[in-house]
């Protein structure tokens, strides 16, 4: 299975050195973008392994860690250009963002892009196929949005566990008496992985009734949560642009 | 195997294709008189893209070999579009030409990129030893 990159480069045509070097890479399917309104835009509209921001040290890092904040699995990482600063390293590190230095040989941006590339997660979650007599709703979100469904569930005081599959991977959302009590997406739990859930506009879901966590990472009522979510999806969408 | 040379130029014929049909968005946008508020935003998106067309079109032609094929054509475009309030003030005429050789250029960028993919696929199911070997086979026959 190919890897999907976002490069974001604003001069993709004059300061191209790395993005030679990651059309050298196979298995590798790299897609340009200029600025931060085109990264949003492809980010919801299509599944990429990571993002890769060249640039200014200062400026790369502020636009990751601004997608951050509408992306927060998404796997980040900045080509610097001229050398990094300490205060940088501490934002990006803050931010769970991978700094690559680009002031290097040919040679040696080639290691640190292709180890970045070969780092990312490749393990896409396959849909689930057939239906289990023990999954009581089952759909596509296309046609209902991880919010409507939820919100659904939520109002008639449902306990049990959702199941999120698509192209980015497998998710659950696990829910008490109609309030959310423990999200997990990969590597990341709680409201950031409702949020990122939230962003999903293909793939399945499934529901199992009864089925309760043990673990609680998501403490607000589900209100709160959708509310806040709904705002945080509405200024994503405002990054892009007309 | 992949070809540096032949990725390289995919690359740029694919950006040039995205500014290209960003460009006859907003150009159609402009045109239509159904829709009378063109935003600040839209004119400073037109601006943006045309300044990068206008910055690259000639290396990234000279590049893809295809300068003395569309070059004019690409001038004439980015000329007469100045804004997409200019766009929409264009005579008829004028107008006709626009998509006449927003049309021209299009088309190339079009054709060189499936020349390419065409050429990549072939590529990939060749190893490196194939590749060499088939060129030196293929090298044609000097008289001595």
């Amino acid at each position: 299975m190919e890897t999907r990159l976002l490069a974001l480069n604003a001069d993709p045509v004059f300061q191209d050195r790395a993005l030679a070097i990651l059309d050298q890479i196979e298995s590798l399917e790299t897609q340009i973008v200029r600025n931060l309104s085109e990264a949003v835009q492809a980010l919801l509209e299509e599944n990429f392994d990571g993002l890769l921001i060249e640039g200014d040290a200062a400026l790369a890092v502020d636009q990751a860690t601004n997608l951050r904040q509408h992306f927060p699995s998404l796997t980040i990482a900045c080509l610097l250009q001229g050398g990094r600063r300490s205060d940088i390293s501490l934002r990006a590190k803050e931010q769970n963002i991978e700094l690559l230095s680009g002031a290097r040989s040919d040679r040696r941006l080639g290691a640190t892009l292709t180890r970045f590339v070969r780092s990312l997660d490749t393990q896409a979650g396959a849909a689930s196929e057939g239906i289990d007599p023990c999954h009581s709703l089952i759909g596509n979100l296309n046609q209902f949005s991880a919010a409507e469904i939820l919100q659904m569930s939520c109002l008639s005081q449902r306990s049990g566990r959702f199941t999120f599959k698509s192209g980015r991977g497998n998710s659950e959302i696990y829910l008490q008496q109609g309030s959310v009590r423990h999200a997990v997406f990969g590597s990341v739990e709680g409201e950031a992985a409702v949020a990122e859930i939230f962003r999903w506009r293909q793939g399945r879901f499934y529901f199992e009734e009864g089925i309760i966590s043990q673990e609680q990472t998501v403490n607000r009522p589900w209100a709160h949560l959708l509310i806040d979510n709904l705002q945080k999806l509405d200024e994503t969408l405002e990054l892009v642009s007309v | 195997m992949r070809d540096k040379d032949l990725e390289t130029k995919l690359r740029l014929v694919t950006l040039q294709l995205e500014n290209w049909k960003k460009l006859h968005d907003l150009i159609t946008y402009g045109l239509d008189k159904a829709k009378p508020i063109i935003s600040t935003e839209q004119e400073h998106q037109f601006t943006e893209i045309r300044g990068n067309l206008l910055q690259e079109i000639e290396y990234v032609f000279r590049e893809l070999n295809m300068v003395a094929e569309v070059s004019g054509k690409a001038m004439s475009v980015l000329q007469r579009g100045v804004s997409v309030r200019g766009v929409r003030d264009l005579s008829n005429e004028e107008v006709r030409r626009l998509e006449t050789d927003w049309n021209g250029v299009f088309t190339k960028l079009g054709l060189m990129q499936g020349h390419l993919k065409a050429r990549r696929k072939d590529l990939a199911e060749q190893t490196a030893f194939s590749y060499y070997l088939n060129r030196l086979l293929q090298r044609p026959a000097t008289a001595r």
